[in-house]
Formats: C-alpha cells, sequence, structure tokens
C-alpha cells in the first residue's frame, strides 16, 4: 500500500465551488422530487442488484483529481463492489422527510448506508429504523479512538460507526471583517450587520450562543435556551443575520456576501484553499463539536458489502486519504502519523482543528440530549426565528 | 320522422367526441389535481398520532386554520404584497414593450416576442442562482450603483439595505418579476393585436395627443390582456418559492417557504395542509376577482 497522499492542490478551486453551487441548489428545491424517486425505486429494487448505495453530505470524501482516483474509485477497484455514493444530504431535516415515509410504512430504502448526525442517528435508532451494523466483518473497527466508542446514545456501538467528527464555530473574511474576531459577541457587532448567517443546523447554532451566554449544553433546557433564543430572533429582526444556511454558506463567503458567519471547521478548511483571507476561529465561550455516523437503515440488502466499505475506511491509510481532503477530525487512530509521514500533509498533522489537543479539547462541548417532546418545542421556536 | 340509423350515429359521435377530446385533461386535473387537493382537508382537520409516524387521525381540529393563520399571516400578507408589486412594476414595464412590439415592431415583431421569451427558456432555478450573483454584494448591479454614487439614495429609498442587495425584498421582487414578465407581455401583445391601428389613427385625426390615444384607445381595448396577465403572473408569484430561498433572507420568506418547511423539515402536516388550502383559496379568489364572471373567452390567453 503507497503511504503516498494526494497532494491537496487549489487547482480545482472553481470547480468546487459550481459543485457546491449545484449541491446548495439540488438540496434546497429538489427534495420533493427526490422523495418521489427514493419511493419509486425503494420499494422495488430491494434485492439483486449488488450495488451497495450510500448516502452522505456533499464533498465529505477526497473526490478523484486527475492521475489520482479518489477513495470511491479506488474502493471500487480494490474490492470489485459495486457503489453508488450519492452526496445527496444538504439537510439532515430534508433528508429524514425524505426518508420517513418509507421507514415508517417498513419498506427498505434503496441506501444501505447514510452518514447523518448524532442526534439524527439517536432519533432512528429510538424509531427503531435502523439495522445493527454488520461489525463483526470491520477488523478494522479496532481503530475506531476510544473517545468516540459506545457513546450514550448507542452504548454496545451496535448501529453506529462514526465517519468525521468537526467543530462549528466562527468562519469570517479578515478582508472583510477588518480585525479578527474572537466571540460570539463579535457576530453581532452592528459594523457587521447584514453580513452575518448563522446555521440551520439547531444544535450548532444554538449550542454556539448558549455557550455564549454561560450555559451548559451537554444537558440543554428550555429554560436555558431562552436568551439565546431572544438574542437570534432579535438578530434576525434587526437585519444582523442576513440568512440560516446548511452548507451554502460557503457559496456567500466565496463570493463576498459575507463577513462571518458560523460555519463548520473542515469547510472552512478547505475554502482557504480557494479564499486565503478566510479565517475559522472557536469562539472563546466555546465550541460546539459533533459528530457524523455511519448508519444502516432498516432492510439493507447489502451487509457484506457495507462491511467491506466500512472496513476500508477504518483502514489508516485510506482514512489519512479522506482526513486530507476534508479535514475534519477522523475518528481512525493512526491517521495522524500518516499525514506526519508525508511532507505533502505533515502540516495537518498538527492541526489542532483536526487533532485537537488537551486545551482544546476543554473548549469543545456536545450539544446533549432533546427529549421527543422537547425537540419538538425547539424545532417550532427555531423555525420561527429562521424562515421568518 | 324516425332518423336514419345512420344519422343518429353521427349525432352520437358528435356528442361523444367533444367528451373524448376532453377526457385526457380532464382525467389529468381529477387525478393530479383535484383529488390530492382535496385530500388536504381530512389531512389539515386531523392531528398526527405521533411525531414522526405517518398516521393522522381525523379530530376535525378546525383550530389549527386559526393557529396557522395567526402564526403565518403575516407571511401570507407579505407573499401577496410582493406578488402585487412585482406584477405593479411588470406591468409599467410591460405596457411600453408590448405596445412597441405590436405598434412598432414591424417585421421585427417575431424576434422582439422571442426575445422576451428567451429567458423563460432557462430554468427558473438556474436564473434565480444567476440573480445571485448579478445582486451579490461585490456584484455588477451594486457596483454600477456605487459607481453612479446612488447607494445612499437607494438605502434611503428602502430598495437597498444597509447597502446591499441580495437578501433583501428588492431582490425578491426584481426575482418574481423575472420570471413573470414574459406572461405579462405576451396577453398584452396578444390584446393589443386585436385593436386597429386606424383606430389610434382615427384618435389621431380628432387630435388626440398620445396620453389621450393610450387612456382612451389603448388602455380599454388592451384591458382583457390586462387581466389575463395579472392571473398568469400574479398568482405563480404569491406562490413561489425560489426566489424568496435565493434571493432573499429570512425576513423575506414567502407563504410557499413556510409549507415547505412545516412539511419537510417541522413533520407538521396537518399544518401545511392548512396553510396550503388557506393559500389555494385566497388564489381562487383573486382569480373569481379578475374574472368576475366575464368567463375566459374575452382573456387573450396565449
Amino acid at each position: 500500500m503507497p503511504a503516498q497522499l494526494p497532494l491537496l492542490s487549489s487547482q480545482c478551486g472553481r470547480r468546487l465551488f459550481l459543485q457546491r453551487l449545484a449541491a446548495t441548489a439540488a438540496g434546497a428545491v429538489l427534495a420533493p422530487t427526490l422523495l418521489q424517486a427514493c419511493k419509486g425505486s425503494g420499494s422495488g429494487n430491494g434485492s439483486g442488484s449488488g450495488e451497495l448505495v450510500i448516502s452522505t453530505f456533499p464533498l465529505y470524501i477526497d473526490p478523484d483529481a486527475p492521475g489520482a482516483p479518489g477513495s470511491v474509485s479506488r474502493f471500487r477497484r480494490d474490492t470489485g463492489i459495486q457503489l453508488r455514493y450519492l452526496e445527496d444530504i444538504n439537510d439532515t431535516r430534508q433528508f429524514f422527510a425524505r426518508i420517513r415515509p418509507q421507514l415508517a410504512a417498513g419498506r427498505p430504502l434503496v441506501q444501505d448506508l447514510m452518514v447523518l448526525p448524532s442526534w439524527m442517528a439517536q432519533r432512528l435508532i429510538g424509531l427503531g429504523w435502523l439495522e445493527p451494523l454488520p461489525l463483526a466483518q470491520v477488523p478494522n473497527i479496532r481503530n475506531l479512538v476510544p473517545y468516540l466508542a459506545n457513546p450514550p446514545w448507542d452504548p454496545q456501538q451496535r448501529y453506529s460507526l462514526p465517519w468525521q467528527s468537526g467543530i462549528a464555530g466562527i468562519a469570517y473574511n479578515i478582508k472583510a471583517t477588518g480585525r479578527e474576531l474572537a466571540s460570539i459577541d463579535d457576530l453581532f457587532d452592528p459594523a457587521l450587520r447584514g453580513r452575518v448567517s448563522a446555521l440551520l443546523e439547531m444544535r450548532d447554532t444554538m449550542g454556539l450562543l448558549m455557550l455564549a451566554d454561560g450555559q451548559d449544553i451537554s444537558q440543554p433546557t428550555w429554560a436555558a435556551a431562552q436568551p439565546s433564543f431572544a438574542r437570534l430572533e432579535q438578530a434576525r429582526k434587526d437585519g444582523q443575520i442576513r440568512r440560516f444556511t446548511g452548507n451554502d454558506y460557503q457559496n456567500d463567503l466565496l463570493a463576498g456576501n459575507l463577513a462571518a458567519c458560523i460555519g463548520w471547521s473542515g469547510d472552512v478548511a478547505q475554502l482557504v484553499l480557494e479564499q486565503p483571507d478566510l479565517r475559522f476561529v472557536v469562539p472563546e465561550s466555546g465550541g460546539v463539536l459533533w459528530s457524523d455516523v455511519m448508519l444502516m437503515p432498516k432492510g439493507a440488502q447489502h451487509r457484506r458489502e457495507a462491511a467491506a466499505w466500512m472496513n476500508w475506511v477504518y483502514e489508516p491509510v485510506e482514512a489519512a486519504r479522506i482526513a486530507a481532503a476534508v479535514q475534519y477530525i477522523s475518528p481512525v487512530v493512526g491517521v495522524r502519523q500518516q499525514l506526519a509521514k508525508d511532507p505533502a500533509t505533515a502540516a495537518l498533522a498538527a492541526n489542532e482543528l483536526m487533532f485537537p489537543d488537551g486545551a482544546m479539547q476543554q473548549r469543545l462541548h456536545s450539544f446533549g440530549p432533546l427529549s421527543e417532546s422537547e425537540e419538538a418545542r425547539w424545532e417550532e421556536r427555531f423555525a420561527s426565528i429562521t424562515e421568518g | 320522422m324516425p332518423a336514419s340509423p345512420r344519422a343518429e350515429a353521427a349525432a352520437r359521435a358528435r356528442r361523444f367526441w367533444p367528451w373524448l377530446l376532453l377526457a385526457p385533461g380532464l382525467l389529468w386535473l381529477l387525478g393530479l389535481y383535484l383529488l390530492p387537493l382535496l385530500g388536504l382537508v381530512p389531512l389539515s382537520l386531523s392531528e398526527p398520532l405521533s411525531r414522526f409516524g405517518l398516521e393522522t387521525v381525523f379530530r376535525g381540529r378546525l383550530a389549527t386554520y386559526l393557529e396557522v393563520l395567526q402564526a403565518y399571516g403575516p407571511i401570507l400578507w407579505r407573499s401577496f404584497g410582493y406578488a402585487a408589486s412585482a406584477t405593479a412594476i411588470g406591468l409599467l414595464l410591460a405596457y411600453p414593450l408590448a405596445f412597441a412590439i405590436r405598434f412598432r415592431g414591424g417585421r421585427w415583431q417575431p424576434l422582439l416576442i422571442g426575445l422576451v421569451v428567451l429567458p423563460s427558456l432557462t430554468s427558473y432555478l438556474v436564473r434565480a442562482i444567476a440573480w445571485t450573483s448579478l445582486l451579490g454584494d461585490n456584484g455588477p448591479v451594486l457596483a454600477l450603483l456605487q459607481s453612479l454614487d446612488l447607494t445612499a439614495a437607494f438605502n434611503g429609498l428602502g430598495l437597498l439595505r444597509d447597502g446591499r442587495l441580495l437578501n433583501t425584498p428588492t431582490a425578491v421582487i426584481l426575482g418574481l418579476l423575472t420570471n413573470q414578465l414574459p406572461f405579462l407581455v405576451l396577453p398584452l401583445v396578444l390584446a393589443m393585436e386585436r385593436i386597429q391601428p386606424c383606430l389610434l389613427e382615427a384618435a389621431a385625426d380628432l387630435h388626440a395627443g398620445a396620453w389621450r390615444r393610450f387612456t382612451q384607445v389603448v388602455w380599454p381595448l388592451s384591458r382583457p390582456g390586462l387581466a389575463a396577465g395579472i392571473l398568469l403572473g400574479l398568482i405563480p408569484a404569491a406562490g413561489d418559492v425560489v426566489n424568496p430561498l435565493f434571493l432573499g433572507g429570512p425576513n423575506e420568506r414567502m407563504v410557499a417557504n413556510t409549507i415547505d418547511n412545516l412539511l419537510l423539515v417541522q413533520l407538521q402536516a396537518p399544518r401545511a395542509a392548512a396553510l396550503t388550502l388557506v393559500l389555494m383559496a385566497l388564489v381562487t379568489l383573486a382569480v373569481l376577482v379578475q374574472l368576475r364572471g366575464r368567463g375566459l373567452d374575452g382573456l387573450p390567453l396565449p
């Protein structure tokens, strides 16, 4: 296995930008159409095709580059398994709305694996809509970093295997802000009015605001969230917050429509290649640590192939290639060593956003669970802010 | 006198043919429009059994409508406001355009009509995304305004917000306007086709100036086109999803965005159904007001 990692280059910057635009457009508008498509193919296509289908977020793996095939291509080549890798998740909740009719009716999806945030994993586990993962056939699970193993919502690691983790914090364009930003309060600076965006991912936006209010987000309560809700609502009404976004904040950052926003660590690391003035900072009051996991929907047919995929991406060399491209926190032990070995990626091995050290870990907090009724109340309140 | 069997058969066929011709369209409307729409009525009066399950139970819950009107009344109001503004501005542009195409177009007329329709050949989604580049903070439109030193004036007029154009009401209305302009121009051109140039000449002979020729000849005779234009322009604009999503911000959301969010994000199907029906009722009302019993025959629909 060659340890040579694909170099990170900015040559594909324009292409990435267009891909992002396309992904945004598709995610924003085509969801209902896809719903139909999902229905049609999902009911009839249960077995037999022998094709592993994975749904995930866009730009979440190393892409094919000239002369350097990406992970998807190499997996196909190395294993001979047919893999359909769909980057069709833009917004977690919209994706849930797409898969819900099938799963609620007890019918299988086309997908064999889905990459979704841990809070959604918790919901799906609670609903009984997941298959246990075939982890007995994934010997590389021994490479899972210990602190991500056996999370409270999946205590025996039966249903989920981490894909990547990351940090929600502040992204900004130093030229546009004219100064370094350090705290959530900076996002509410009147000088930046109308040039700030926040995330539609409620736990990230609310988590950061609540941390800034000195609240404990590991056990979020309705009462503790009220000041943050009020602050967010006021900022929206005042025009301080220009948009609430999914992945699409990246376009606005690159186009110069945003001076600062709530964003995700790895995204910004990738965007810096195209726009060197961009910065990412974990706010003084703390950042929100999230985790996306691989899940198998009920009735998935290709367990053997899914196991092969999970085993493959948990191989440290492969995981390092993915990490070098997406620059999130890899859940695989040994990635850091792999990156350090190669001069082209050695700098990444020292990146504290990819490999948080003790001090950084202290500043990162995970958003705790919300009960089903609490969550409904939170989402309604949050939507009343984000949807005007 | 008993009709010959042949004449009887011919009469039967005459009665039968129109229905046969209507059948595909009627079945289409019935199966893909009317039935799903009626299906929303019981759904809007139901409550979901669980948050994530599909089952709902019919409770005859009219309160949903009240809640929806209370919560989203301002958004409904805003939607029709934006749509009406876009239509009004659109008409200001469309009238001279249609007039020029009809009376001054000459042999270029087909080409000019083609140019009006041309933008519609691009997907409305692509157009909205293209607008985001044009109207962006570093885009050419703002650059032009800045070079003309008009930013402060436009800010004062409320057309810009904090010196920006993207994610403001202005941008949303511009987007809606682009979408509906062809639908305003084409019926007007068709209506004006029916105005004989000799009528204008006669008015001129009677010493009517340009303005009087317009108000007393062109305007009354083109009004059916106006009605059709409003019908075809205003209604789709009121239910637009894409423009507020890309060109607006959270303060510029329109009712279709809310329905989308209720259904796909908040998973509150009954509320989404209720809001949809309220929107449909308002649109139907607008159509009825437009037609006011005249029927469609007076309208030069393209």
